[in-house]
């Protein structure tokens, strides 16, 4: 290439590209012999205001002309200036031989897919038209081999979607559509690689299982937050942050709506009396809805209808273990709701069971998220602004008696017990 | 993927156990040679700091998978772009589903073959009605197995008395004819 053409290349360049608008004016009034500074001062007196987009834009200026309105640019600078001059080419049409005969495959294979839903659909509806008494088995055989057929169904589904790199960059990116079976599906798979498993571990080792549950394998993502701290699962939060109702996000990955309650149970509530503990309801709200894209749960936002025993801040009174709290997300029965007033009136808050809410009601656990809490310094103005009692009972360690008899002193310990030695001892 | 699993390690694993055994030897008169050649003049008795045992360097280990990391011949990391990560994704998705697809093809192949040979034979035996003469002659002519070993053959299991545990003696090597 002559030296000629070396030099005038990015001149063409940001001659041809239409978005650079102030560069490559720029660059052409730089051969202009006339008067410049004439010019300038017209255009610039009718130049209407400059859009940057935050995806192309690199000039410092631009830059905080975007940020001064709230937006800030898309990555760094570098990718941002090599995105202007790239010909956006759709990911899918990008010129690559190897990658377009791997679309080919993977689009044949989808269409296969495709025929294959299409046929069980219709393998279905042919067995839901036919009379059991047709059936060998009858009734109870033509419902089982339905149920095998739709999960067949689901299968195809998501074998279906689960080549599209589109779908996987979508989906990574956070901007899946979760009423679509394949990006549940993905979230599920995301979701037990690693949110899962913590939540199982902490129910096991806090305990959860034996003392509120009997068993319990959740199904739904709970995430807790008060206002804007996000706790972890099993956490210790201050006293004086939840003092407020909390926030749920709650994902669920099968499809549908249904009617969700929420307890928050303190597990830990000491007992003087018989020298053990209890458990306490800080929490019940139900018929709460709840879909895969209806995610977000406020506590605080319950309505009448669905309030029955409004949010108690927790409290760990002073010398009192901590204690375990854990927010359950109760599914209940398909289209059936509870009566708020009537489980005012039945269920207390001390001496909460889940156990029994749960085979009363017909309520199936999905989610939990469990947080826990220590006497602090602010406890003590959470219990009086929240009208509780016992903020100054201390809770001490009952002292046994041995039941050898003390021995006396020998040796280093008999000669420095005398008064002389007091301040050995405190 | 657990470390031991990658290959990378799995190369390495032998040259770290050389090492290791190198290693565990005191490495003392090495150090103290070049200083004392040093100062062959000095009468004074040299006063060397005692080796502490607090830090004995860096792990030799380390020093040998940073060696063999950072050599030229090792092939640099891939680092790939994301629209490139993703477009490698797609071709190794497809790849995948194309050698499933291949595989089942032959197996399939393979089913339908056998199930050809086993209906002629089945074919074959039923042919004539029982009682007659050669009833089921075609069939025992079907099923010898006349040169599968070889002509003249036999099972290699025949070559030596099937027996419940191995030998002493896996192999006689000095034997002759």
């Amino acid at each position: 290439m002559p030296t000629c053409q070396k030099a005038a290349r990015p001149l063409v360049r940001s001659l041809r590209d239409a978005q650079s608008s102030c560069q490559s004016v720029r660059a052409i009034r730089a051969f202009t012999s006339s008067a410049r500074s004439n010019n300038e001062a017209a255009v610039e007196s009718t130049r209407p205001t400059p859009v940057f987009d935050p995806a192309t834009v690199t000039s410092i200026k631009g830059e905080k002309a975007l940020m001064k309105s709230g937006i800030f640019p898309i990555g760094s600078r570098r990718r941002r200036a090599a995105l202007k001059s790239s010909d956006n080419i759709p990911f899918e049409q990008l010129p690559y031989q190897c990658f377009q005969e791997a679309r080919k495959v993977l689009q044949a294979d989808r269409e296969e897919k495709l025929q294959a839903i299409q046929k069980e659909r219709l393998r279905i509806s042919n067995l839901m038209a036919q009379d059991p008494s047709n059936i060998s088995g009858g009734e109870k055989q033509k419902q089982i081999r339905l149920e095998s057929m739709r999960r067949h169904l689901e299968y195809l589904k998501i074998q279906a979607d689960i080549n599209d790199p589109l779908i996987k960059k979508r989906f990574e990116d956070g901007e899946g559509d979760m009423n679509k079976p394949i990006y549940r599906y993905l979230a599920d798979r995301k979701w037990r690689k690693y949110q899962r498993l913590v939540i199982v571990q902490r129910i096991n080792q806090l305990g959860i299982v034996p003392d509120c549950l009997p068993h319990f394998e959740p199904t739904a993502d709970v995430r807790l937050a008060f206002r804007k701290r996000s706790v972890l699962p099993g956490e210790f939060v201050d006293s004086r942050v939840s003092e407020v109702p909390a926030r749920l996000k709650v994902q669920v990955f099968d499809k549908g709506e249904r009617l969700v309650s929420v307890v928050v149970i303190d597990s830990d509530v000491p007992v003087v009396e018989r020298d053990n503990f209890t458990s306490r309801c800080h929490y019940l709200a139900t018929n709460i809805p709840l879909s895969p894209t209806q995610t977000s749960l406020p506590l605080s936002q319950a309505t009448e209808t669905q309030l029955v025993h409004p949010w108690m801040p927790p409290f760990a009174q002073k010398g009192s273990p901590y204690h375990r709290y854990s927010v359950f997300v109760l599914q209940q029965e398909p289209g059936k709701t509870l009566d708020p007033a009537e489980l005012r009136e039945k269920i207390q808050r001390d001496g909460f069971s889940l156990r029994s809410f749960v085979d009363k009601y017909h309520v199936k656990p999905i989610g939990v998220s469990i947080f826990r809490s220590l006497w602090d310094e602010g406890t003590a103005g959470v219990m009086h602004r929240a009208g509780i009692e016992g903020a100054d009972i201390e809770f001490k360690r009952k002292k046994i008696e041995p039941l050898k008899p003390k021995q006396k002193a020998r040796g280093w310990e008999a000669r420095h017990s005398g008064p002389k030695y007091s301040w050995l001892r405190r | 993927m657990a470390p031991s699993t990658s290959p990378l390690f799995r190369l390495l694993t032998p040259l770290l156990q050389t090492f290791r055994n190198v290693s565990s030897r005191p490495s003392l008169p090495t150090t103290l040679s070049p200083l004392s050649q040093s100062k062959p003049f000095s009468t004074s008795p040299q006063l060397l700091a005692r080796p502490s045992k607090k830090q004995p360097g860096k792990d030799p280990r380390i020093t040998l998978i940073r060696y063999h990391l950072q050599h030229p011949k090792t092939p640099r990391p891939l680092r790939l772009s994301r629209m490139r990560a993703l477009r490698h994704w797609t071709i190794h998705r497809a790849w995948m589903l194309s050698r499933r697809k291949r595989l089942e093809k032959e197996e399939a192949e393979l089913y339908r073959m056998y199930q050809s040979m086993h209906a002629a034979c089945e074919e074959l035996r039923t042919m004539d009605p029982p009682g007659s003469k050669d009833a089921g002659r075609l069939y025992r002519i079907a099923m010898e197995k006349k040169g599968i070993y070889g002509h003249g053959g036999v099972p290699i299991e025949y070559a030596r008395l099937q027996t419940e545990t191995p030998g002493k003696e896996p192999w006689n090597h000095g034997w002759t004819r």
